[in-house]
């Protein structure tokens, strides 16, 4: 049929068919804005303005706009020119991905045409369709607010960085004011900062940079994976399995291939069996290798089965219709203490099943550390504390799903197009799958609309590599929202139990972590991310003597795999459950007994000899170098009013006498990559015109790390953070790249960006130099030129043009590489204010407030942005996020609503603090900052609820039933 | 699959297409458009009806079925209660082409709104290819057969009186585990609704919450769910015995 849209001003005929949704036309039609996040309208990163309404254009026909007016953000998108309101998303750093901006902008066109001045309420309102996995919607809310102060001829204030006055010496001896300040009341848009005078003054690093890819974003230009434009795509689907734990007995094919426009369907019959580990990870990936691209055994309601390719969606979903497959079910098991049992079901019971502790009884691995002798340590406690909890399985689930298409280059090479963290390592890990070698593959990363470690995995780019060397033909598989639930990748159960010894002073003596932990149907990352439980586990707080024992067990459930945080919101989940209960029962102050024990400057971190994953000095005992969790506390204890909680008609509100209000504290402490085995890349060339090119293998997955590179370049060879133009990454194009994982990309990427820089701007001071008619010495870059110490200059425009094309010609360029021998840990004081209501248990988180030591922010704009953001996935995995299933293994809540993350109307006030200390390891005194906030928000709530009700409960999430029947049980 | 599409101009028109076999009304394009059926489906559009507006006839309000959830929400005619449900209803993305005749189609068990409407006692007008029908909300939401065949075209309450809601959620915009309406008519009656109780939404009388048998799933097990409609109706009765929220 023929429909006719009046589509940004523009009157168009679109052909259609009648079953197709308006986001599906638009797209075809070239708007490539709009954005699939799911088929019913439940992300809104297909929202649309209909007749000025928003809309999400997956849940309408587009037959039912046939005579509407349409617009999408190309509307507002003059080239060169920008909207008010893309102005203030820039300008407030509300842009992380930039996946779900376009809708964002809409919606907020769509409210100030109807509301020039909208209040915050009305704002999230608005928003509230939306859903954004990455800011937390403080900085979109806030962009609304200045858009629309704009638009009405207001003129805001700028966004500048505030400076907090330190409330402390930094090392506990001496605090100043934190019990005497009040809490703020709104949430902050402007950057907190709380200087450190160790750290030098820069002029682009430490700056609230605008983002160097904003513009393209809030424009929506074509920049991701689903906006490559190949002509003659097919289509790939995948069959799942149905059942959790089955043989495949047989798989006949023949109806399936004979459907017309099926041109390939790949099974365990027709695909060479070679074993690998899915997990994004360095060679040699780590063991067991038990995973075949096809196998002839499910062992999770999800795994594959088969895979078609077709001219449609719609031949591929009725060719796996065709597909008929013979399983025998076998019996299953889902958790992880169950699975190891003798007599449970093998789930792995393949003769070629490599590399597992002991596949007979399901165990993957058994990790053991110790330092010292547990028993001493706990016979010379004064009294010893033992308790156990239970972590349960969440997903990443960013808004743009797993994406990804292959296609034969003219030279015959294979290219893949995928929105992966780790390009290198899944160029690597599927040339053997595929069977070509290394050199005739490349992968190419676009944008990535968020990936929070599930991107960290080779996880389709294997089937539309088959695909494509099967029919010869471009294929391109994106997975439904539901299918990114169900077969993508999840953060890991675990049940974890501290016995803890003490002496008459509060000082630990002995501590022990005992983890069995669910790695699902596969290993993958289940060894590195239960050995990063260990480490973190038992590395925030001195003693002596430590132990860690950890079972990873096979189960049936779907595959945990990386998730940001990556082992350690479990383990900081029970230890500072555990940490607050032992300061109970010593009926000592909670943040006292843990400064006590917590580690500071010089402090050992020695388990860490023996968890760490990559090549490191043994000989060497890691040190904490850099610490502001003094700092952090006061400024966390000032910024919530930590004072209330001793007010009893604050606790209990007499006009609603079944609400208790509580506060939480828990200190966190992460990493900052992986020592000994991270590495970054990066190459740094100057143009004509004194601008320069810096091509690194990084990943920005909307964290901002492509900015901060730049602004780290920049502020080396003296130029502005727009004259660095970043490219990254594509495996032919760009220097090696571990990936962004593990809280490594400023400190990795970012040295080796340092490094590069420095060569440069030595090779630019060389020139400079005979241009000046002096020695090298003290001339200086700045402003775009070198700089002499007796105020002469010549520009770095002069000195390009110069070398690439007059004299001594040759390329003013750069490539540096970088593996740290260190991971100085960034610190965080996390603060959560609960209302919990005694008669039904349910719990409203009413504040949130996170003071983070990440060293030297080198954006502080982008750096609050990831605190908020991060702060509210772990509000997520603390509160209401819980993978559900049924009694066979299926899950019940494959979709967002049932599988419940924040939305913007509902969110509790936010505020991020960033206390600066100087990491002598790290680029400019940075450490990671990415992680840390997934760490302290279940554990806080925890405390917070108990401080609440007296309830201390030790599973998570705390749903109203969960804390009804603990408070029923009290 | 939906393999055709109509809109028509008129209600007769439209009554005559609902007829056919394997043909359904587009209330609010979500359902029809994300689940495709195997069967060769016609669908049919009423936008082109004018069937959407709010207005008072009497003491009466009259709501087209095709009044979006986001007309309802900003009315001043509705009852406040009723513009907050419908509020909640759905996210900003959704709520501007979701109707109020297709929530009484949907009859979602977990449907805020349409507790609100049965607390309200509200009443479903349809036309046939011949006819035009009234039917209590209740009765429609008891028998859908009711209405099979039928065009929805408005919905009408008396918006008068006090009304109030309680609910439990995972987080305040989630839809509730459970979640009770009460309204308190002009004679000073009491019309309890109850979502996350039963297979649908269930209408109440005070002290009828002994009764229920609530559905379990991994939100919330059947004595939780009692448990709750017993807090939350004792919560929405104290409230109305002050005033209520209107």
């Amino acid at each position: 049929m023929t429909i006719t849209l009046t589509i940004n001003g523009t009157q168009r005929s679109l052909e259609c068919e009648p079953h197709e949704s308006l986001l599906t036309v638009l797209r075809r039609a070239g708007y490539r804005s709009v954005r699939f996040g799911s088929n019913t309208g439940e992300t809104g990163a297909a929202a649309v303005l209909v007749d000025g309404q928003l809309v999400s254009s997956d849940i309408l026909l587009a037959a039912q706009a046939d005579g509407h007016t349409i617009e999408t953000i190309e509307g507002l998108s003059v080239p060169g020119v920008l909207h008010p309101i893309q102005q203030a998303f820039i300008e407030t750093g509300a842009i992380q991905s930039g996946y779900s901006t376009p809708a964002t902008i809409l919606a907020a066109k769509a409210l100030i045409e109807t509301n020039p001045s909208p209040n915050e309420a009305q704002v999230r309102d608005a928003l509230s369709g939306i859903l954004d996995r990455e800011t937390g919607y403080v900085r979109p809310v806030h962009a609304v607010l200045r858009a629309a102060a704009v638009m009405r001829g207001d003129d805001p204030d700028q966004v500048v960085v505030v400076h907090l006055e330190n409330l402390t010496d930094r090392n506990g001896s001496s605090r100043v004011g934190a019990d005497s300040a009040s809490p703020a009341q709104t949430q902050p848009m402007n950057p907190q900062v709380v200087l450190n005078d160790d750290v030098p003054v820069t002029t682009v690093v430490g700056q609230p940079e605008a983002k160097v890819d904003s513009i393209k974003l809030a424009k929506g230009n074509p920049a991701f994976t689903d906006d490559v434009d190949l002509t003659n795509t097919l289509i790939a689907k995948v069959l799942y399995s149905p059942h959790a734990h089955a043989n495949i007995v047989s798989i006949d094919d023949t109806a399936a291939r004979a459907l017309p426009g099926v041109h390939a369907v790949l099974h365990y019959g027709n695909v060479a069996r070679v074993r690998y580990a899915s997990g994004g990870q360095s060679y040699p990936n780590p063991l067991p290798y038990d995973q075949v691209s096809f196998d002839n055994k499910v062992r999770f309601v999800g795994d594959r089965v088969a895979a078609v390719a077709a001219d449609t969606e719609e031949i591929a979903l009725a060719a796996l219709d065709l597909l008929d497959v013979t399983y025998d079910v076998l019996p299953a098991v889902f958790d992880e203490n169950d699975a190891i049992v003798d007599g449970a079901p093998v789930i792995h019971d393949e003769p070629d099943m490599d590399g597992a502790a002991d596949a007979t009884h399901n165990l993957v691995h058994h990790l053991k550390a110790e330092t010292g002798n547990i028993e001493d340590g706990i016979a010379v406690a004064d009294r010893v504390f033992t308790q156990t909890f239970r972590v349960h399985q969440v997903q990443q689930t960013p808004i743009e799903p797993h994406i990804a298409i292959a296609e034969w280059d003219s030279d015959e090479r294979l290219v893949i197009t995928s929105s992966t963290q780790v390009p290198f390592h899944v160029r690597r890990m599927v040339a053997p799958l595929l069977g070509i070698p290394v050199k005739r593959i490349r992968i190419i990363k676009p944008r990535i609309g968020g990936g929070f470690g599930v991107k960290q995995e080779m996880l389709i780019e294997d089937i539309v590599g088959h695909l494509t060397i099967v029919t010869g033909r471009s294929v391109r598989l994106e997975l439904t929202r539901e299918e990114e639930f169900m077969s993508s990748r999840t953060r890991h159960p675990q049940t974890i139990t501290y016995r803890t010894g003490v002496d008459t002073n509060g000082k630990l003596t002995a501590q022990e972590m005992t983890i069995v932990a669910n790695t699902g149907a596969y290993g993958t990352h289940g060894l590195t991310v239960q050995m990063v439980s260990g480490l973190r586990g038992l590395s925030s707080y001195n003693c002596p003597v430590k132990k860690f024992d950890c079972k990873v067990a096979y189960t049936n459930i779907p595959v945990p795999g990386a998730y940001r945080g990556y082992g350690a919101p479990q383990a900081l989940f029970a230890l500072e459950a555990h940490m607050e209960d032992i300061a109970d029962a010593l009926d000592m102050d909670a943040i006292e007994f843990r400064r006590l024990n917590w580690t500071k400057v010089g402090d050992p971190l020695d388990i860490a000899q023996q968890l760490g994953e990559g090549d490191q000095d043994a000989s060497v005992m890691p040190l904490v170098t850099s610490c502001g969790l003094e700092e952090a506390v006061a400024q966390g204890e000032r910024a919530i009013g930590w004072d209330k909680r001793n007010d009893p008609s604050w606790r209990a509100p007499a006009d609603r006498p079944h609400i208790r209000r509580g506060m939480g504290f828990a200190m966190a402490m992460h990493g900052t990559a992986i020592p000994g085995l991270d590495m970054g890349g990066a190459s740094l060339k100057i143009n004509d015109d004194g601008s320069f090119n810096l091509l690194v293998g990084a990943t920005d997955l909307g964290t901002g790390s492509d900015t901060v590179l730049a602004q780290m370049a920049a502020q080396v060879v003296g130029v502005a953070t727009d004259d660095i133009i970043v490219y990254s990454s594509d495996t032919d194009m760009t220097p090696f790249d571990t990936g962004a994982y593990a809280s490594s990309t400023t400190y990795i990427s970012g040295m080796a960006v340092k490094r590069a820089a420095e060569q440069v701007r030595d090779q630019i001071i060389e020139r400079a130099a005979i241009a000046l008619e002096i020695g090298r010495d003290g001339i200086e870059l700045h402003d775009n030129a070198a700089w002499a110490p007796d105020g002469r200059s010549v520009s770095l425009e002069t000195i390009a043009l110069s070398t690439l094309h007059q004299e001594g010609q040759h390329q003013i360029m750069a490539n540096a590489s970088y593996v740290s021998p260190e991971s100085p840990p960034p610190y965080a004081a996390q603060f959560v204010e609960v209302e919990v209501d005694i008669e039904t248990g349910q719990v409203t988180v009413t504040d949130l407030v996170m003071a983070v030591d990440c060293g030297v922010p080198i954006n502080p704009l982008t750096s609050v942005g990831q605190v908020e953001g991060g702060m509210v996935q772990a509000l997520g995995y603390g509160h209401c996020e819980e993978m559900a299933y049924d009694a066979d293994g299926r899950m019940v809540n494959a979709n967002f609503g049932p599988y419940k993350i924040y939305r913007s109307d509902e969110m509790p006030r936010l505020e991020a603090i960033l206390v600066q200390t100087m990491e002598p390891s790290g680029p400019f005194g940075a450490k990671a900052i990415a992680e840390i906030p997934k760490d302290g928000v279940a554990p806080a709530m925890r405390n917070a609820i108990a401080d609440a009700t007296g309830v201390r409960i030790n599973d998570i999430p705390f749903t109203p039933e969960r804390v009804w029947q603990a408070l029923q049980n009290a | 699959m939906i393999t055709s599409y109509h809109r028509p101009g008129t209600l007769d028109e439209a009554a005559i297409l609902v007829t056919a076999p394997r043909t359904h009304v587009i209330v609010e394009g979500a359902a029809l458009a994300s689940s495709p059926s195997e069967q060769a489906t016609a669908v049919v559009d009423l936008q082109s009806l004018g069937l959407d507006g709010i207005e008072m006839s009497g003491e009466s309000l009259e709501i087209g079925s095709m009044t979006t959830l986001a007309d309802l929400a900003k009315s001043p005619l509705v009852p406040a209660i009723i513009s907050d449900l419908a509020n909640r209803e759905a996210p900003s993305t959704i709520r501007t082409v979701a109707t109020i005749g297709g929530t009484v189609v949907t009859n979602d068990p977990e449907s805020e709104l349409l507790a609100g409407l049965l607390a309200f006692d509200a009443s479903v007008t349809v036309a046939q290819a011949d006819e035009r029908l009234s039917y209590s909300l209740e009765s429609v939401l008891d028998d859908p057969q009711l209405i099979e065949g039928s065009i929805i075209t408005g919905i009408s309450l008396d918006p008068r009186g006090a009304a109030t809601a309680h609910r439990t959620g995972r987080t305040p915009m989630d839809r509730p585990i459970v979640m009770v309406v009460g309204h308190k008519d002009t004679t000073d009656h009491i019309h309890l609704a109850l979502t996350g109780v039963d297979s649908r939404v269930v209408v109440l009388s005070p002290g009828q919450t002994d009764t229920l048998t609530p559905p379990s799933d991994f939100r919330g097990s059947t004595r939780y769910r009692k448990e709750l409609a017993s807090v939350l109706t004792e919560r929405v009765l104290a409230d109305l015995s002050g005033g209520g929220s209107q």
